[in-house]
């Protein structure tokens, strides 16, 4: 029997649960010892200029080692987002001007963390306050800027915002509307964290981050070093989200004061730090306009997005580009037309968070759907169904390079409403409204579709069988949650037979691993994982060569034993059998290999969302959530529904509870968990997982991406949901997250409009 | 810092005595808050972690006597029949770590509009009791208020207790946010029927200053309610009672809510908390629930 599609329990987990993970904070490497902790003084002011730093007061503070400031400091600033306007580029330490609360001013080194922590207290920081922009409307008038040098506050922009006259003509119902895809923070459970060491010409680096190789290319290039000197080792790492890719500005900065101080180097970032330090996610400011017939026939889509980068263009700046290519979602729309424009404000730069620039197409195009399918008064099932890409038409280009690959959206789609029972729940809406019970039902739906595997679909990995008899499997694809360990095993397991518990996986170490892509946009199955499944075959072909003479018989007579982990000859039960650990015996057995897809997969679903609205408080509850995703065949159901469970709770969170606000003067307004709502399980129902497998063709198990698919579909089936609930009381739209105060107060604003 | 530790009331009082700008810590929900955020940098840390008479609750004149220091999760499992008002407020606080240490003498201290002890406390006629090496004094919870965060307290003074008497009639607490705990609510209702007295108590939070009652919500309700051979209430008594304690609040616009959604949501809470516990009343003791 196959191990591939069962529920192999994680072996990551045992250790977990009882020593703990040992994530950067942790460490106790010796290459650390003596290390100094950097404490960064931030800028409590969203634009400023500086006109003076006083640190000979912290200086003089207990435990003070060094005070650094830019004046100190000869890296040079980076363009983080390389196709970013020019001049936007990032110091490490604030120059003269400070563009967010939160950007770090000061190196404060202290023997202790917590001496750091008073002795930043002391440097004395002199800022002129200049006009912060906050709002994008502000950043495009351009009265105000962050960047003088640049002349404008657009970091990037692409696509005109006009489609062209003609674009909605034939049209007999045009519908459009302003939607916000709101700010939110990634919050993943541990913070940053970057210990560095420089020794004999070459540094050691360990961070909490998705992307071992990728980080150390980064910090070779903003140290101005080569690759060879720059080793980066990733312990443990406590969830990223996506904003945890390549190296972090804090994370050069810890690099760079270990060669200059001459001693190791922490850093290791406070939950409030991390609020206004790390990158925030989506911050789309939208305009959708769909039309189309009475018969339920979308003719047209247009997409315009005003992106917010944040103070310094990071990876959201580009964002908005593949918004717009996913922007036709699971729809054959005749005419799609997207553009955008990203901008900078005085605020916590923007980058990659679960979904990054997908959920923001979904969420757009299926509000467009429901806002076309209430002004044709169709039902918006009804409307998905009659516009879906069919399943005869794959591939479906939707770019002169990119096709989706498979999907069967109608079925997900019926699969989803039959598994909820779509027209039961429409009755019981339909018998609480006439009733004129102040708890409403409301049924969102949301059908979806992603790319993963789109940065790239190369990824290599090497499987090495030992005398012992033990396994090392090499990825480069580092975990940072998931469960490659166990993932990784099952696939080497199945093909070589050795028990699970003799492979062992390793990751995110570049002298190790000196190639890979890490862990980002759901690609690590299909990358990382088809690499080992192919580095295990090779392996045993090579197994089989050497075998072959020893066995006397023909290569294509001999199989796997997978009972004992041997080569045998096929068919032959009293056949000698030479195991994998006799062959490594003799012979180093190792296979590395590389694996390049060539190409994305696009792993689509749908999601029905059914929610209770108080009609008075306008407090809203999530009940049922069912969900369809479909990303191929499922190589373990426990880290297939895993990655659904923590996705689906984040989509839920967006819709219901999270946003990074600011007020006008730039002051972030949720930057702590007492004002930031993260989900817990009391705002959760229990999900309905409904599988549905669709394999790709991109790679030989027929794999796609799991990781991203939970958040993508969800939060538009409970935005939807929520708003289909007070949809009678004339209420077509409401931005996220839907609150009480806000769903009352469309509400009222509904009842206000119709009098 | 200094860190003071008695072991004894008279020692903390003692303490406090000398030491006026030392903060008192109980649970310390919100002073290691306000310390980690450096909020606030006192010169000294008075701990009533090791004083057993602020960690007891017993009854006293025929009420019950809460120390001061008595964990929420406590009030829930021991004390959930005598006060079910304040049982139901303390259910919704913060997360179950936040409710094994968190107090009511620590929300009292704190004195924050949105504690959500306070409404039910008032509905309830609470009174605190607050020492000092001066003496003993009690202070009806409606008076002990003073302003945004402050209170009554004398600098050498501290919470001993709050003093209770069992319900008689049925008590409700609602509150509206974005979610029901861990996040600070939006606006919070208590509500407590007084057979005995033929009145209805009240409490309102996150909606003025201070905690409040709504003073004529229950002038008016004592002389709607029929004690000696109750009968449903009708609609327009409900709203009314609604109506008048939305009145009875002044909130403001801020992050969380408009004062305009605050007033409305204080009637509809009042409304439904009235309506559910009449219906006990009616029904003879079956609890409905937000
Ligand atoms: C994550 C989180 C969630 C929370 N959620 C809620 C919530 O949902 N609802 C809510 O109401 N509160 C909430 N709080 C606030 C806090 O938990 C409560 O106010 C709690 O009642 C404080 O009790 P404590 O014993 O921890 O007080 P402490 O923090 O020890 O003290 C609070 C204040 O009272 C003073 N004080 C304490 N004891 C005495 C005394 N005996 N005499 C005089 N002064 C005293 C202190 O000096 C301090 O000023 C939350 C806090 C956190 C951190």
């Amino acid at each position: 029997m196959s191990i591939l599609g069962t529920r192999v329990h994680r072996v990551e987990d045992p250790a977990f649960l009882t020593k703990g993970g040992t994530y950067t904070d942790d460490l106790t490497d010796e290459r650390l010892a003596g290390a100094l902790h950097l404490t960064l003084v931030r800028s409590p002011i969203a634009h400023a200029t500086i006109t003076s730093i006083d640190t000979s007061a912290a200086k003089q503070a207990p435990g003070v080692v060094a005070v650094l400031t830019a004046a100190d400091c000869d890296l040079e600033p980076v363009l983080v987002f390389d196709r970013a306007n020019k001049k936007m580029v990032r110091p490490y330490l604030a120059t003269d001007r400070v563009r967010f609360v939160g950007e770090p001013v000061a190196a404060v080194l202290t023997e202790h963390p917590y001496q750091g922590e008073d002795a930043a207290e002391l440097v004395d920081v002199d800022y002129d306050p200049l006009p912060a922009v906050v709002d994008v409307e502000a950043a495009l008038n351009g009265e105000v800027l962050l960047f003088p040098e640049a002349g404008t506050n657009v970091a990037t922009a692409k696509g005109s915002a006009d489609p062209g006259a003609g674009f909605f003509a034939d049209c007999e119902v045009v519908v459009t509307k302003q939607i916000l895809n709101q700010r939110v923070a990634p919050a993943p459970l541990e913070t940053r964290a970057a210990a560095a060491a420089w020794d004999d010409g070459r540094y050691t680096v360990f961070c909490s981050n998705q992307n071992a190789q990728g980080t150390r290319d980064d910090l070779a290039e903003r140290l101005g070093v080569d690759v060879a000197d720059v080793h980066v080792i990733l312990p443990d790492v406590g969830g990223g989200f996506g904003a945890k890719i390549g190296a972090d500005p804090e994370y050069v900065l810890v690099a760079w004061l270990a060669r200059r101080l001459g001693r190791p180097v922490r850093w290791s970032e406070s939950r409030s730090e991390n609020m206004t330090g790390l990158v925030h996610g989506r911050a789309q400011h939208q305009t959708i306009t769909i039309g189309g017939d009475r018969d339920g026939t979308v003719k047209a889509y247009q997409l315009k997005i005003v992106g917010e980068a944040g103070a310094y263009p990071a990876f959201g700046a580009a964002l908005p580009n593949l918004t717009g290519m996913m922007a036709r979602g699971t729809y054959d729309i005749a005419r799609k037309h997207s553009s955008y424009v990203s901008v900078v404000t005085n605020t916590t730069p923007t980058g990659a968070y679960r979904g990054a620039g997908r959920p923001e197409a979904t969420q757009a195009i299926e509000r467009a759907m429901d806002l076309f399918a209430r002004a044709i008064g169709m039902d918006p099932a009804d409307v998905r169904r009659k516009n879906f890409i069919a399943p005869e038409q794959f591939p479906y280009e939707i770019t002169d390079e990119i096709s989706y690959d498979t999907g069967e959206y109608a079925k997900a789609l019926d699969l989803a409403l039959r598994s909820a029972g779509y027209e039961q729940l429409r009755a019981e809406q339909a018998r609480r409204r006439e009733r004129g019970d102040t708890k409403l039902l409301g049924i969102g739906l949301s059908s979806y579709v992603e790319i993963t595997a789109g940065g790239g679909a190369s990824e290599n990995g090497s499987v090495e069988v030992h005398p012992d008899g033990t396994v090392t499997v090499l990825t480069g694809s580092s975990p940072h949650g998931q469960g490659h360990a166990t993932a990784w095993a099952m696939l080497a397991h199945e093909q070589l037979g050795i028990p699970m518990e003799k492979i062992t996986v390793r990751h995110g170490d570049t002298d190790q691993i000196p190639e890979g892509a890490g862990t980002m946009g759901s690609r690590s199955l299909q990358t990382g994982g088809i690499a080992v499944h192919k580095a295990a075959g090779e392996l045993v072909e090579l197994a089989k060569q050497r075998a072959a003479d020893l066995l006397e018989a023909d290569v294509a007579d001999l199989v796997v034993d997978k009972d004992v982990a041997a080569i045998t000859v096929a068919g032959v039960p009293s056949a000698r059998k030479i195991t994998f650990a006799e062959l490594a015996a003799q012979e180093q057995l190792r296979v590395h290999t590389e694996w390049d897809a060539g190409k994305a997969t696009f792993p689509f679903g749908a999601h029905v969302a059914v929610v209770e609205v108080d009609a008075e408080t306008g407090k809203a509850a999530v009940q049922r959530i069912w969900a369809v995703d479909d990303a191929g065949p499922v190589l373990n159901p426990l880290l297939f529904d895993g990655q659904r469970h923590g996705g689906i709770a984040q989509g839920i969170a967006q819709a219901m509870l999270e946003e990074v606000t600011y007020d006008e003067d730039g002051q972030p307004l949720a930057a702590s968990f007492a004002d930031y709502g993260i989900p817990s399980a009391a705002e959760l129902p229990s999900f309905d997982l409904v599988g549905m497998e669709t394999p790709t063709d991109a790679n030989p198990l027929g794999y796609k991406g799991i990781g991203e698919a939970g958040t993508i579909g969800s939060c538009p089936a409970v935005q939807n949901a929520v708003i289909d609930a007070v949809a009678h009381l004339g209420v077509d739209h409401i931005d996220m997250p839907l609150t009480p105060v806000r769903v009352w107060t469309a509400i009222q604003q509904a009842a206000g409009g119709a009098k | 810092m200094d860190f003071f530790r008695p072991d004894s009331l008279a020692e903390a009082l003692a303490a406090k005595a000398e030491h006026a700008d030392a903060v008192p810590i109980a649970g310390g929900t919100d002073v290691m808050v306000e310390l980690n955020f450096d909020h606030r940098r006192p010169a000294a840390l008075l701990d009533l972690g090791r004083i057993v008479e602020l960690h007891e609750h017993g009854r006293q004149d025929g009420k019950v006597r809460i120390g001061a220091a008595v964990p929420y999760a406590r009030i829930i499992d021991e004390l959930g029949r005598e006060l079910p008002g304040l049982a139901m407020a303390a259910r919704t606080v913060g997360s179950p770590q936040i409710r094994n240490r968190g107090s009511v003498g620590g929300n009292l201290g704190a004195a924050s509009p949105a504690g959500d002890s306070h409404p039910a406390l008032l509905a309830a006629n609470a009174e605190v009791e607050i020492a000092s090496i001066r003496g003993t004094r009690m202070v009806p919870v409606k008076d002990f208020y003073t302003g945004v965060k402050r209170n009554v307290l004398a600098p050498d003074e501290l919470i001993t207790a709050v003093h209770i008497a069992p319900a008689t009639g049925a008590q409700q607490f609602s509150k509206v946010g974005t979610r029901n705990a861990m996040v600070i609510a939006v606006c919070a209702f208590g509500l407590a029927l007084h057979p005995d007295q033929k009145r209805v108590g009240t409490g309102l939070g996150s909606a003025a200053p201070t905690p409040r009652p709504a003073t004529k919500a229950e002038e008016f309700i004592a002389t709607e309610l029929d004690w000696e051979s109750p009968k449903p209430l009708a609609d327009s008594v409900l709203r009314r009672f609604g109506a008048l304690v939305a009145e009875a609040a002044s909130p403001i616009d801020d992050v969380r809510g408009s004062a305009a959604y605050r007033r409305h949501a204080l009637a509809v809470l009042a409304r439904r908390t009235l309506g559910w516990a009449w219906s006990e009343h009616l029904g003879g003791g079956r609890r409905a629930c937000a």
